[in-house]
């Protein structure tokens, strides 16, 4: 007669793996080989992490240097590398054998416009991929959270009162606190009795998005200015176009302290995926956590939207090839989600420079011609896994 | 704090929403490395009582205790360092590793911006290789079978080292081999288990003491033998019933007519 009680584990090795679970680590030593297999396997990937990101890192390099050379006067290479070396070595280390206007052009323009590239897209693709932790949906994406919609209701109030006083950055600040007025609002509406549910939160988001819309549609079309249509049309689709030195400390201080938040968060994020009542039992206080991540994301966005405009598609394109690429555990993901946005907006912006030079396209028209097939080719991939 | 069985004890432990009493006036004491099986049927707040002692329902009255700490006068690490939960709430759509999915247990251990030491690699492989998940290491979670997902989570909430294992339905989706797989595993793990289960004959074969709930109260607490009843299976399950034993096992068996 068996016990079907005690009948013991069928492992060899229960005994010894049960022991090792019990240890406090002070007593560590190494797993011993015998029996099961317990040596930490590489994934499967076909490269390794490290290759992975530094073929990024200099993917990124080579882009913005192609960032500084191209555009409606073509700069050779070398005298691309050399003006920058000079201006950061502060001295002439390469004998400047070019023209003046290349230096002017470089620094006053290029530069920093590369810069404001790469500090958007690495932040709103990282802000993406957080967001979609936070509402646990891969599918959302900065533009849910309706914050860029109240930063663009606050560009037009700028565009047609002008708001005197602010300077020249008057339309920036001016979204960046339409962003903030929208942020209260949907923290406020999305939460009941302490909590916030990924699902009212993207509710709140849409809903505050499609109010703020109709109120920017109201502004433009009762607006005297015949032109502030096709303005408010361009400020929409977003631009690079406004870069230079001034405006570049707030998006990269953002940058830097938003992406540091989250890589130091970058556990509990991932806890998130695990579903709401896990991550509580895991150790994660899910409420504050997901209401303090809001704020964070919902403020980065809106300090990407008031400098650039609204560029589509890169905080909800990018994470996915990253995940892809390197998994989706947020320690291992984050540094390489702001690699590769920051490419893709250098990329898209060289592109939207170029296509009709010496006039500009909106770079959100790139991103989204190219994001927006990519989103239904994923889209039509997860239906088909599905199904299969 | 280190997968030694704990002691969990539940005071009058009262849950209401809106006013309503979802569970109420709960008293229970497990002994360290005691199985207790939670049964009543649907609605009957099984699932509302586990989710008071693992931080997601605060009691509106009495405490839930862990080796004599009040789980709610505790952090939500100190809560995961000693329950762990194998919960029905599934990883969301995202490309998550049976790997990755399993580390995220050892979270509460570690500080922020920690990274995992060879220790916390050795916990995890050992709980992947326990319950027999190596060929499944690098594999994404949602490719996984039912009873596959099932271990994953279970390997998850061991490497948090708990004292107590709290465990809702976890049997559902689960063939009958991997019914009793499960419960055998973590009857055997050592550890103090409280589980809401649907099947009274695997209750029966594999807990020590049996709850049973009834509109959020408490029926009956004690061995199967003295918990199952023909009266309380009519009174509560509305079945008709006859009480026999399994041979093999020698415990009750309700057979439903």
């Amino acid at each position: 007669m068996t016990d079907i009680r005690s009948d013991s584990l069928p492992m060899p090795d229960q005994a010894r793996l049960l022991a090792m679970l019990r240890s406090t680590g002070v007593e560590h030593s190494p797993a011993q080989s015998s029996g099961a297999d317990t040596r930490p396997q590489e994934r499967h990937a076909m490269l390794s992490y490290g290759a992975v990101t530094g073929l990024l890192t200099g993917l990124l390099l080579v882009l913005a240097l192609a960032g500084l050379m191209l555009g409606s006067v073509h700069i050779p290479a070398p005298t691309a590398l050399g003006v920058i070396v000079n201006a950061v070595l502060g001295m002439e280390l390469v004998p400047a054998t070019w023209r003046d206007v290349y230096t002017t052009i470089i620094i006053e323009t290029r530069a920093p416009r590369v810069i404001l590239a790469g500090a958007v897209g690495a932040t709103l693709a990282a802000t993406g991929m957080t967001i979609q932790a936070i509402v646990r949906n891969p599918l959302a994406g900065p533009s849910m959270l309706g914050v860029s919609s109240g930063a663009a209701t606050g560009a037009v109030v700028a565009m047609r009162w002008g708001l005197v006083g602010l300077g020249a950055f008057s339309l920036h600040l001016s979204a960046f606190a339409g962003a903030l007025v929208t942020l209260v609002s949907v923290f406020w509406v999305a939460r009941t009795g302490g909590s916030m549910s990924p699902t009212r939160l993207v509710l709140a988001g849409i809903a505050m998005s499609s109010v703020l819309g109709a109120l920017t549609s109201l502004l433009v079309l009762t607006s005297p200015d015949p032109q502030m249509a096709a303005r408010v049309l361009f400020w929409t689709l977003g631009s690079f176009g406004s870069a230079q030195w001034k405006l570049l400390p707030l998006p990269v201080a953002a940058l830097i302290i938003g992406l540091g938040v989250m890589l130091v968060q970058a556990r509990r994020l991932n806890l998130l995926m695990a579903g709401d009542e896990s991550a509580t039992a895991l150790g994660l206080d899910v409420n504050r956590f997901r209401q303090s991540m809001f704020v964070l994301t919902a403020a980065l966005t809106g300090v990407m939207v008031a400098v650039s405009g609204v560029i589509g598609f890169v905080g909800l394109i990018v994470p996915h090839i990253v995940r892809f690429l390197v998994g989706a555990d947020h320690r291992r993901a984050l540094p390489v989600v702001a690699l590769v946005g920051a490419s893709f907006t250098i990329g898209a912006d060289m592109v939207a420079r170029s296509v009709i030079s010496p006039l500009e396209l909106p770079v959100g028209i790139i991103t989204a011609l190219v994001g927006g097939p990519f989103f239904i080719w994923l889209l039509r991939r997860d239906a088909k896994g599905r199904h299969a | 704090m280190s997968l030694h069985p704990g002691r969990l004890c539940l005071e009058g432990v009262s849950f209401a929403i809106d006013g309503r009493d979802l569970v109420s006036g709960i008293s229970l004491n497990a002994a360290p490395g005691e199985m207790i099986g939670l049964l009543g049927p649907n609605g009957a707040g099984k699932s509302s009582l586990l989710r008071t002692i693992y931080r997601t329902n605060r009691p509106t009255s009495g405490q839930v205790r862990v080796n004599d700490m009040d789980v709610w006068q505790q952090s939500a690490g100190w809560t995961a360092r000693h329950i762990g939960a194998v919960l029905q709430d599934m990883p969301a759509d995202f490309p998550l590793t049976v790997s990755d999915i399993v580390a995220m247990g050892r979270s509460a251990h570690k500080r922020l911006f920690e990274t995992d030491s060879d220790h916390d690699r050795t916990l995890i492989d050992s709980a992947i290789a326990l319950l027999q998940l190596i060929p499944f290491k690098d594999r994404l979670f949602h490719t996984l079978s039912g009873g596959e997902r099932q271990r994953v989570l279970v390997a998850r909430a061991l490497v948090q080292q708990p004292a107590v294992l709290v465990l809702d339905e976890p049997t559902n989706h689960l063939d009958l081999h991997h019914q009793i797989q499960l419960l055998r595993f973590v009857r055997n793990l050592g550890v103090t288990v409280i589980a809401a289960l649907h099947d009274l004959n695997l209750a029966a074969m594999f807990c020590d003491r049996l709850c049973l709930l009834y509109k959020g109260r408490m029926e009956a607490l004690g061995s199967p033998e003295h918990v199952l009843t023909t009266e309380r299976l009519a009174r509560i399950y509305r079945i008709e019933a006859t009480l026999t034993r399994n041979p093999r096992t020698d415990t009750v068996w309700v057979m439903p007519s």
